[in-house]
């Protein structure tokens, strides 16, 4: 099939079924199942040691009452990973190119820690919007400011990992073209794009596992403020 | 009615032991195809039969333009590249290291069992240890009784040293008592005795014995020149 540039973009569907809710789900069917022994497998023992370190890491820096955002924030962790690194794959669809996607989740979640911080301790959220030691003429710019960014947050969250995943499939896309229409009238520099193509793979895998962690960072970052 | 038909309460429900995990997982060739397609395949088309099949496929596809060569298939190739690269070069090391945690789980498990079954074995050796003891009891209590005994003797001793003690001293006292009553009875007598002589003694008689022993004196005398 010839691919545009943006196919890759588009809510897969077959014969008219829409396919988003399966390509969303699939990573989860890539983790292993808990099973009833206490030692099952290499994978399982790797995932275990690994939602313990993400979860201890998260959960460090927050008190008690915000260990209730563990389960929440670990298991949106695994799901931006999975979904950036499965993206990576030629043919596949990533879900969190679609920036709808990404302010479902960034949205409530930030809503939510904003609302826990105005409802139990209302002062200290509402003193957050001014930094300590400012000079007293310059608090009402401030507050403005702090406003404004604090109302920005969510939107900022989604977009930049909206952004990042898609300039990066779309770079991808980009220069792999480029490397196919080279190689039939100039070979070397096809081979040379095809090193550039090589590394800004390896930096896609690494923005993939990036960007899913600073989303869950911030989102925590977020909780310490408020709760 | 009972709507469930299955025997309730036959067997005593467990789920342990757990028939044991296989040890490898199955046999896989480039790791991505079971060895079993290969022995099915064997019988017929021999060692190249599924490669063949593979490589026929795979140019079927791209002769007929079923799968069409675009930029998916460059960036295909170099994903998959790098997702070898790395599975080859960490593979080991990360099988290792679950290994590793797997082990450690298992030791601490194991040290845990271990060290219960060592209290124990301690706990056995001493209890032994104090029923050898409970036979030796007698002996203890033997010479603590001989002990005791001695302890009673010396006191006793001591006690009767003081008492011959307290009663000599006693004794003496009276003694002391009956010499010095003696000798001053005797001092007495003697003193009187010579007061009384003294005072017999008159004037005359104090003289007639001063002119005699000047005689004899003078006797003496003359036999002691003589001598000379």
């Amino acid at each position: 099939m010839n691919l545009s540039f943006f196919d890759q973009f588009s809510s897969p569907s077959l014969l008219g079924i829409p396919l988003v809710l399966i390509a969303t789900m699939f990573p989860a069917l890539l983790l292993p199942s808990p099973s009833n022994r206490w030692i099952a497998s290499r994978l399982s023992t790797l995932q275990l040691w690994f939602v313990n370190m993400v979860t201890k890491q998260l959960m460090l820096p927050l008190d008690k009452k915000g260990h209730k955002w563990a389960l929440i924030l670990t298991s949106l962790m695994i799901f931006l990973l999975l979904t950036n690194l499965l993206g990576l794959l030629p043919y596949t669809f990533t879900p969190t190119t679609q920036l709808s996607m990404n302010l479902a989740l960034a949205f409530p979640l930030w809503f939510a820690t904003l609302l826990v911080g105005l409802r139990n301790q209302p002062t200290i959220s509402l003193g957050h919007l001014l930094p300590e030691g400012t000079p007293t003429p310059l608090i009402p710019a401030l507050i403005m400011i702090e406003t404004t960014s604090l109302l920005i947050r969510p939107l900022a969250l989604g977009v930049r990992l909206t952004a990042n995943l898609t300039a990066g499939h779309l770079l991808i896309q980009l220069i792999s073209t480029a490397t196919m229409a080279l190689s039939s009238t100039m070979p070397a520099v096809s081979l040379l794009t095809l090193l550039v193509l090589f590394l800004l793979t390896i930096l896609e895998v690494a923005v993939a596992m990036i960007q899913a962690y600073v989303f869950v960072l911030l989102l925590s970052l977020y909780l310490q403020e408020n709760i | 009615v009972l709507h469930t038909t299955r025997p309730l309460h036959t067997t005593q429900q467990s789920l342990a032991p757990v028939p044991p995990l296989p040890e490898k997982g199955g046999e896989v060739r480039h790791g991505l195809i079971p060895e079993e397609f290969f022995q099915f395949l064997y019988p017929k088309t021999g060692v190249t039969g599924p490669y063949m099949l593979g490589t026929g496929l795979l140019l079927y596809l791209l002769s007929k333009e079923i799968y069409v060569i675009n930029h998916e298939t460059v960036a295909a190739a170099c994903i998959l590249t790098i997702i070898i690269y790395g599975i080859k070069k960490f593979g080991a090391d990360v099988a290792a290291f679950a290994d590793k945690l797997n082990e450690e789980k298992m030791a601490t498990a194991l040290a845990m069992k271990n060290e219960s079954i060592q209290t124990l074995q301690r706990a056995i050796e001493e209890e032994k240890k104090e029923q050898w003891r409970l036979e030796g009891r007698s002996y203890l209590f033997e010479a603590k009784r001989n002990n005791i005994a001695m302890l009673l003797e010396a006191n006793y001793r001591e006690r009767l040293l003081t008492v011959y003690n307290e009663v000599k001293k006693r004794l003496d006292y009276q003694v002391a008592m009956q010499t010095l009553k003696r000798q001053k009875e005797q001092d007495y007598m003697i003193q009187w005795v010579e007061k009384n002589v003294v005072q017999s003694i008159t004037p005359q008689q104090q003289k007639e014995s001063i002119a005699k022993c000047i005689l004899d004196l003078k006797a003496l005398s003359k036999s002691a020149h003589a001598a000379v």
